[in-house]
C-alpha cells in the first residue's frame, strides 16, 4: 500500500553539521517529521576482519583507530579484556595513571560533542569559547603521553611512560583553568532564553523507550537510567563515583549532563593526583590463551569486547560493541519522528553524540 | 605574465574557499581540521573558508581510506565542482590506507587512483600546526599562473 | 528581547573579553619538544638486528637498507602511525622521537621480545621451501639454498625422516619469511612482546 507524505526529505551524507557521512531519510508532512529511516554503510572497513591472527602490539593500534574521538577507551578496555585473560595485575601507581588519561580524553569528547550541537543550533560564539578551552584540555594529554590523539598509552602490565612533579603541577594549573570556564559556559548554557527555547523539549525520549532500546551513557542518563559501567570498576569505587542523572528527556538535558561529567572528571583526576604514590609503572607478565568479555564507559556509552586467543597472545576471535549502536537507533527512529520543525532533525541526531566510524567498524 | 593573469594570482592566494570530504576515516584527521578551525589555530584569517558545497570550493580536501561506498562518488563529486580546483589529501589513509590496508578489509587506497591529487600532508593524525604550516606554504602556489599551466 | 540584549552586553564587556579582542594573538607554529614526531636517526650505529621492523604495527612503514656502506633504519612517512615502539625496542638507540629515549633511561623501561615457530602437521606438505627460505639457515649453512639439502645440525628447521622438524627455535629473529613462502600457511611465526621495568631496589 503506497503511503502518501508532503515531502521526503534525504539529509546527508555530505552535510555541514556532521563529520561522517551518514543519510537520513525523513518523511515530513509541511514542518512535522512523520518517520525517519537511517543509513549506513559509508565507513565500513572491516576491522574486525583484520584483527584475526594478530598479536597485541599490532591490534592494540587498529582497536584505538575504530574511532578518532573516543580512542583511549578502546585502548583501556581491548587491554584490561588482554589482562583479565592472562591474569596480570597492575601495579597501582599505573591504575591511578590510567584514569587520569581516560577521564582527560571524557573531557576532550564532551566538550567535541557540545561544540556540535551549538553549531548545529547556530550558537557558533558558544561552540568556539567550547573549542578554546578543549585545546587546554589536548595540551594536557600531550604532556603525559606525547600526542593529542592516538595516544597508544596503556599496555599489558601497565603503562608506557611515568609522570614527573613539574608535569603534575602544570595538570593542576589547566585543570583549575578548565573548570573555571566550563562553570561559566554551563551557566550560559543554563539561562540562555534563545537555547532554551531550541532545546527544552525537543527530541523527547521517555524512560520506557529508553529501556526498550537501550540507550546508554549521556543519552539514556538524561532520560532517568541510571546506568554508568564506572560504578562496578573497582579503581572508580576508591574513588567514590557517583553517575549524573537528569530526568527531562530532551536534548537540553543531554547537554547539561555532559557539562557536569565534565566537572566530575576534573574533580576525579584532582582526586587521583592526591592519592597516587611513587611505584613502579609497568608489572610485566606473558600472556596466556582463553577467552573473556569486559566492558568499560567510553563518552557516548558502554562498550564491551569479546576476545577469544590463542596460547602465543594471537586473536582468534574478537567482537565489538560500541555505545553508538543503540544511540543512532534511540536518535533515529524515537527522538526525531514527532519533531515540529525540519530544522530540528539535525540537532536532535548531534545531541546524542552519534559516532558512526563507531558503529560501522 | 600579464597584468590581468598577475591580479588573478593574487586574489586566489588571499581566498580560498574549501570543501571537505570524509570517505570513511575514523574521524582523527576530522577532529584536527576542526580544531584548526577553533580560536587558537585560526584558520579564517588567513582567507580560508570552510564550508561544506563542492559547487562553491576551489580546493577538496579528502580524509579516509576510500570506502566501498566511494568508489564512484568521489569521482562525480569532484566532477560537480567548477575550475580552477585542486584536491588535497590529508592523513596517512588517502596515501596508504594506514593500517586499513590488509587482505579482508573492504577499502581501497589510494585516493590518487579516483582524482588527482596535488598534495599530501602524512601523519595519524596530522598535527593542526603542521596542517597550517602546509596549507600555508601551498597557498601561493597552488594556483600560480593556472590558466597558461593546463592550456 | 531587552533581556537578551542586557545577556550579550554583559558578556563583551568583561575585562578579559576586551583585554582579548584587543591583543589576540594566535599560537606559534611550532611542534614542542615533548611530541612524538616520525623518528629520526641519531648517528649511532646500526647492527642490522631488526628488532624495529619485528616491533613495527604496520607492514610497510619501517625498512632497514644498506646505503653507502652501512645499515641504516628509513622510515617512510605516509605509512608510519608515529608510535614509538621502534624507538624503545632498539638495543642500540639508533632512532630518537620526542621525549621516549630520556624517558626510556628515566623510567628504566624495555620491551622482551620472544619467536614462537609452530608448524600445522594436517596442513604442511614437507616440501622444506621454508628451511630453504630462512635467511638464518642461509647464514649457517650455505649449500642449503643451491641444492636444497642441508649438511649441517646447526640449522633452524629440516626435513628428517620425512617430517618437517624444528630443532633449534632459539636462532629464530621473528622475520617470518617461511611463513610468507609456505603456500599453505602451515608454519606460523607469533611474536610474543612482554613489557617490562627494571624495579628500583636493584639499580
Amino acid at each position: 500500500m503506497k503511503k502518501t507524505v508532503d515531502v521526503a526529505l534525504p539529509v546527508g551524507p555530505m552535510h555541514p553539521c556532521w563529520k561522517e557521512p551518514v543519510r537520513l531519510k525523513c518523511e515530513m508532512k509541511g514542518e512535522h517529521v512523520l518517520a525517519c529511516e537511517v543509513e549506513l554503510g559509508y565507513a565500513k572497513k572491516g576491522i574486525e576482519r583484520i584483527m584475526r591472527g594478530r598479536p597485541w602490539q599490532e591490534v592494540m593500534f587498529l582497536a584505538e583507530r575504530i574511532c578518532g574521538i573516543c580512542t583511549v577507551i578502546h585502548n583501556y578496555v581491548f587491554i584490561e579484556t588482554v589482562e583479565e585473560i592472562s591474569e596480570i595485575t597492575v601495579p597501582e601507581r599505573a591504575e591511578y595513571l590510567r584514569v587520569i588519561v581516560n577521564e582527560l580524553d571524557r573531557i576532550q569528547s564532551h566538550l567535541l560533542a557540545n561544540f556540535s550541537y551549538c553549531y548545529t543550533i547556530e550558537h557558533e560564539t558558544l561552540g568556539m569559547y567550547l573549542l578554546s578551552i578543549r585545546e587546554t584540555a589536548l595540551d594536557q594529554l600531550e604532556l603525559i603521553t606525547g600526542a593529542r590523539i592516538t595516544c597508544a598509552y596503556m599496555i599489558p602490565g601497565g603503562v608506557r611512560f611515568d609522570l614527573s612533579g613539574e608535569d603534575a603541577i602544570t595538570l593542576q594549573e589547566g585543570l583549575s583553568a578548565i573548570e573555571t570556564e566550563t562553570m561559566r559556559y554551563r551557566g550560559m548554557f543554563e539561562t540562555g532564553p534563545m537555547i532554551g527555547l531550541r532545546s527544552k523539549g525537543v527530541g523527547i525520549l521517555t524512560t520506557e523507550d529508553a529501556k526498550i532500546v537501550g540507550a546508554v551513557g549521556p543519552t539514556g542518563r538524561a532520560s532517568n537510567v541510571p546506568f554508568d559501567v564506572r560504578s562496578g570498576h573497582p579503581v572508580y569505587q576508591r574513588l567514590g563515583f557517583e553517575p549524573v542523572v537528569y530526568d527531562t528527556c530532551d536534548n537540553w538535558g543531554r547537554i547539561m549532563a555532559r557539562f557536569d561529567e565534565v566537572l566530575q572528571s576534573c574533580a576525579l583526576i584532582r582526586t587521583c593526583l592526591l592519592k597516587m604514590k611513587p611505584g613502579s609503572i609497568r608489572g610485566g607478565g606473558a600472556i596466556k590463551g582463553g577467552e573473556a568479555v569486559h566492558s568499560g564507559e567510553a563518552p557516548r556509552g558502554e562498550l564491551r569486547y569479546y576476545l577469544k586467543t590463542d596460547e602465543h597472545g594471537r586473536v582468534i576471535d574478537i567482537s565489538i560493541r560500541t555505545p553508538s549502536i543503540p544511540n543512532i537507533e534511540a536518535s533515529g527512529h524515537y527522538m526525531i519522528p514527532g519533531v515540529s520543525s525540519a530544522a530540528d532533525v539535525t540537532s536532535s541526531f548531534i545531541s546524542c553524540d552519534p559516532c558512526v566510524s563507531c558503529c560501522e567498524r | 605574465m600579464s597584468l590581468l593573469q598577475k591580479i588573478k594570482n593574487t586574489v586566489r592566494s588571499r581566498s580560498i574557499h574549501v570543501c571537505y570530504v570524509n570517505t570513511g576515516s575514523c574521524n582523527g584527521c576530522d577532529i584536527e581540521i576542526l580544531a584548526c578551525l577553533g580560536p587558537r589555530y585560526d584558520l579564517e584569517q588567513y582567507g580560508i573558508y570552510v564550508h561544506n558545497n563542492p559547487r562553491e570550493a576551489d580546493v577538496l580536501l579528502v580524509t579516509g581510506p576510500i570506502c566501498q561506498q566511494w568508489d564512484d562518488k568521489l569521482k562525480s563529486i569532484w566532477d560537480k565542482m567548477p575550475e580552477p580546483k585542486v584536491a588535497v589529501a590529508i592523513g596517512n589513509c588517502p596515501i596508504s590506507g594506514c593500517l586499513y590496508d590488509r587482505e579482508g578489509s573492504y577499502v581501497n587506497p589510494p585516493a590518487s587512483k579516483y582524482i588527482p591529487i596535488a598534495a599530501e600532508i602524512p601523519g595519524c593524525p596530522p598535527c593542526p600546526r603542521e596542517i597550517i604550516g602546509a596549507i600555508l606554504s601551498l597557498a601561493p602556489e597552488i594556483f600560480r599562473d593556472y590558466e597558461e599551466k593546463n592550456k | 528581547m531587552t533581556y537578551s540584549i542586557l545577556l550579550y552586553l554583559k558578556e563583551v564587556l568583561r575585562p578579559e573579553s576586551i583585554r582579548l579582542f584587543f591583543c589576540a594573538k594566535t599560537a606559534p607554529l611550532i611542534l614542542p619538544k615533548h611530541f612524538r614526531n616520525f623518528p629520526e636517526t641519531t648517528g649511532r650505529e646500526c647492527t642490522n638486528c631488526l628488532a624495529c621492523m619485528m616491533i613495527c604495527p604496520s607492514d610497510t612503514a619501517i625498512e632497514v637498507l644498506k646505503i653507502k656502506g652501512e645499515w641504516t633504519p628509513v622510515i617512510h612517512k605516509g605509512h608510519c602511525v608515529r608510535c614509538g615502539f621502534c624507538v624503545e625496542a632498539c638495543p642500540e638507540n639508533v632512532l630518537d622521537c620526542g621525549r621516549v629515549l630520556d624517558l626510556q633511561r628515566r623510567d628504566r623501561i624495555s620491551f622482551y621480545s620472544e619467536f614462537f615457530i609452530t608448524i600445522d602437521p594436517t596442513l604442511c606438505k614437507r616440501c622444506g621451501n621454508c628451511s630453504v627460505a630462512c635467511p638464518v639457515n642461509k647464514e649457517i649453512d650455505p649449500t642449503l639454498a643451491g641444492s636444497g639439502t642441508p649438511v649441517s645440525d646447526e640449522v633452524i628447521m629440516k626435513i628428517i625422516d620425512g617430517e618437517m622438524r624444528v630443532i633449534h627455535p632459539e636462532k629464530c629473529t621473528g622475520c617470518s619469511t617461511c611463513e610468507l613462502t609456505c603456500a599453505n600457511n602451515a608454519i606460523r611465526v607469533a611474536r610474543v612482546v612482554q613489557a617490562m621495568q627494571v624495579p628500583e631496589e636493584l639499580t
